[in-house]
């Protein structure tokens, strides 16, 4: 095999082309791991919104909760069915919300968009993920307080600690800030349930309710009970299910994400397919000589491939690198299934960071593969005599 | 001189009723008709000629470069006419030793790694390949240099570490393109004056493509090549 430091030394020695094409290839595995991290954040924050044993219930023939409306009375007799887990002080954790949409400018002149307020009670906290105030206090019932995540505050106008939140013409105070381990609750507005069924003029109304099963038994069993009995006329269905089904808030991402990730891969290829092919151009009398002296045609070019890789991998490895102070970086999307903000942070795992590194290796491979190959298809005689 | 060769045993080089043909388009070229040409170990050919003559041709076909249209070239035992691209490479690798008109050096090595090059084709440990190498660089005097990168040498120094990567691995047959055609006269005499001992005191036989009488004139033999024929052969002595 033909010594690696003839390729570290020629890649060092063209040092211009050489960070220039790393710049460029760093460039792409940059946007498309920021695009990857943007789409596990989506993911990500509705994935674990989702809790196996928790229930939504909403009215038959609803998929979302800003659709649906469930009678006090009947949302009184499910938190009294068999099955639903209790907390420490006995109480069922069976919470009734409801949820309305209201359409809220963005600061710095963002334009509007539709912002999910959730009016629910104190058990309905122990139902999200990892729920805990951050900044400020919890909501009292009965003065119109809201609470929402930093995020949020910071997205919207009038929705920072201490500013005014207009529901119906009723001023809500935002008191303090809540985090639900990066869940989709991060993205809504709380308030207790009285004071936003009050300010909407519909008192009694209810949009779901949201429970946790004992264990997966008797969550089968209250799937069936709810379900099917006639006179609540309810669907229920177990969060994972709920959320997966608003995923589809990253189909679109997701699409767009992959084909420019494609798009730019191809274009990094060219650039470093034209980087080699001036290698091999200048090296033609090298390439002669190497061959005269009895290297391989394979040595030769797994020689130029592993140039180009190498090429690649630097950029890639910038381009991760490069990713990196953005990682936890909130940002916001419509959610496409309630037609609402939802927010969440780019997510750069091991596996969006690998898929970088993988481009990154395919530009090199595929980009390299052709000029390799007319590396070692040149005749001997003809590369010894390349001036 | 004429003596050293007649006492050899087994022929290096045996090139039998050769001939070689280009092909541009449509249109065939010949470059070498019916040569016949032998080398024992030990000697020292020089093969001279006006430009287009086949001269390089003819060194190529011996250096399993390239093959012939017909006739047969065996070299060190092996007939190069019908051997895979692979096997030649690696034929190659252990039999010859190539000096080139234009050094051919890596330009990113230093001189020691442009020696050891060839040596990474073989079994050989790094300490002895060092050894090699540094075995090689003492022979063409240029040991203080062995870190030094081609283009911190001299034209002379630099096809004196051709030479020494040429013999590193110590070949049967050393074949030179134009040795010293880059050269200033004084180099070019230490070049020449390298070959010459290579050959005597390592036995080394060598066959060497020149324009320079000179040069040639060191050699044991001279052949002369004229359109594709070898048209004389002379003991350099004999000149």
């Amino acid at each position: 095999m033909i010594p690696v430091k003839y390729n570290v030394r020629n890649l060092r020695v063209r040092w211009v082309t050489t960070l220039m094409t790393v710049v460029a290839t760093g460039l792409v595995v940059w946007c498309t791991v920021l695009t990857f991290g943007l789409i596990e954040g989506l993911d990500h924050a509705l994935r674990i919104s989702g809790e196996p044993l928790d229930l939504i219930v909403l009215r038959k023939g609803t998929t979302e909760e800003t659709s649906s409306n469930i009678d006090q009375k009947v949302a009184k007799e499910i938190a009294n069915l068999d099955g639903i887990a209790t907390d420490s002080s006995g109480q069922p954790l069976c919470s009734s919300e409801f949820v309305t949409i209201l359409t809220k400018p963005r600061r710095n002149n963002g334009g509007t968009t539709n912002l999910i307020v959730r009016g629910l009670q104190d058990v309905g906290r122990g139902l999200r993920p990892g729920f805990k105030i951050v900044r400020g206090r919890d909501v009292r019932a009965g003065v119109n307080e809201v609470i929402t995540s930093e995020n949020m505050g910071e997205r919207f106008q009038n929705l920072a600690i201490g500013e005014k939140l207009e529901i119906n013409k009723v001023n809500f105070e935002v008191v303090g800030y809540f985090e639900a381990a990066g869940s989709s609750a991060e993205s809504e507005v709380w308030t207790d349930l009285r004071d936003l069924t009050g300010a909407r003029r519909q008192p009694g109304a209810l949009s779901a309710v949201n429970l946790r099963c004992r264990d997966e038994e008797s969550k089968t069993a209250l799937l069936k009970r709810i379900r099917e009995d006639e006179q609540f006329k309810l669907d229920a269905m177990d969060e994972p299910a709920y959320y997966e089904r608003q995923m589809t808030a990253s189909i679109g991402l997701k699409f767009v994400g992959y084909a420019i990730a494609v798009f730019l891969t191809m274009g990094a290829m060219f650039a470093a397919a034209n980087t080699m092919y001036a290698a091999v151009a200048s090296r033609g009398r090298e390439i002669g000589a190497l061959r005269a002296i009895g290297f391989s045609r394979r040595s030769i070019l797994l020689s130029f491939l592993f140039e180009s890789v190498l090429l690649c991998l630097l950029g890639g490895l910038l381009g991760c690198l490069a990713t990196l102070p953005l990682n936890g970086l909130s940002t916001g999307t419509a959610n496409w299934a309630t037609f609402s903000e939802i927010t969440f942070a780019f997510r750069f795992g091991p596996t969006v960071l690998l898929q970088g590194v993988i481009m990154a290796l395919l530009m090199g491979l595929v980009g390299g593969l052709a000029p390799a190959l007319r590396a070692v298809r040149m005749p001997i005689i003809s590369a010894l005599r390349e001036t | 001189m004429s003596e050293a060769h007649s006492d050899n045993g087994e022929p290096v080089v045996v090139v039998h009723d050769v001939c070689k043909e280009f092909h541009r388009d449509a249109i065939t070229i010949p470059v070498l008709s019916g040569i016949n040409l032998e080398l024992k170990r030990g000697d020292y050919l020089a093969l001279m000629g006006p430009s287009g003559s086949g001269k390089s041709t003819l060194l190529n076909l011996v250096a399993g470069l390239d093959r012939p249209t017909s006739g047969t070239v065996t070299v060190c035992g092996q007939s190069l006419e019908s051997t895979s691209e692979s096997k030649l490479a690696r034929w190659r690798s252990r039999h010859i030793g190539f000096i080139f008109q234009l050094y051919n050096l890596i330009p990113v090595l230093t001189a020691f790694e442009n020696v050891e090059l060839p040596l990474t084709l073989t079994s050989l440990s790094r300490r002895e390949r060092r050894e090699h190498v540094e075995a090689a660089l003492q022979v063409v005097g240029l040991s203080d240099r062995s870190h030094h990168y081609p283009r911190q040498l001299s034209g002379g120094q630099e096809q004196r570490v051709s030479i020494a990567r040429a013999i590193a691995t110590d070949p049967t047959l050393i074949v030179a393109d134009e040795p010293t055609g880059d050269l200033d006269a004084k180099s070019a005499g230490e070049i020449l004056d390298l070959m010459e001992r290579l050959n005597r005191e390592f036995h080394k036989t060598i066959i060497m493509v020149t324009h320079d009488p000179d040069a040639a004139a060191r050699a044991k033999q001279i052949v002369y090549l004229q359109k594709g024929v070898l048209v004389e052969k002379t003991h350099a002595g004999q000149e």
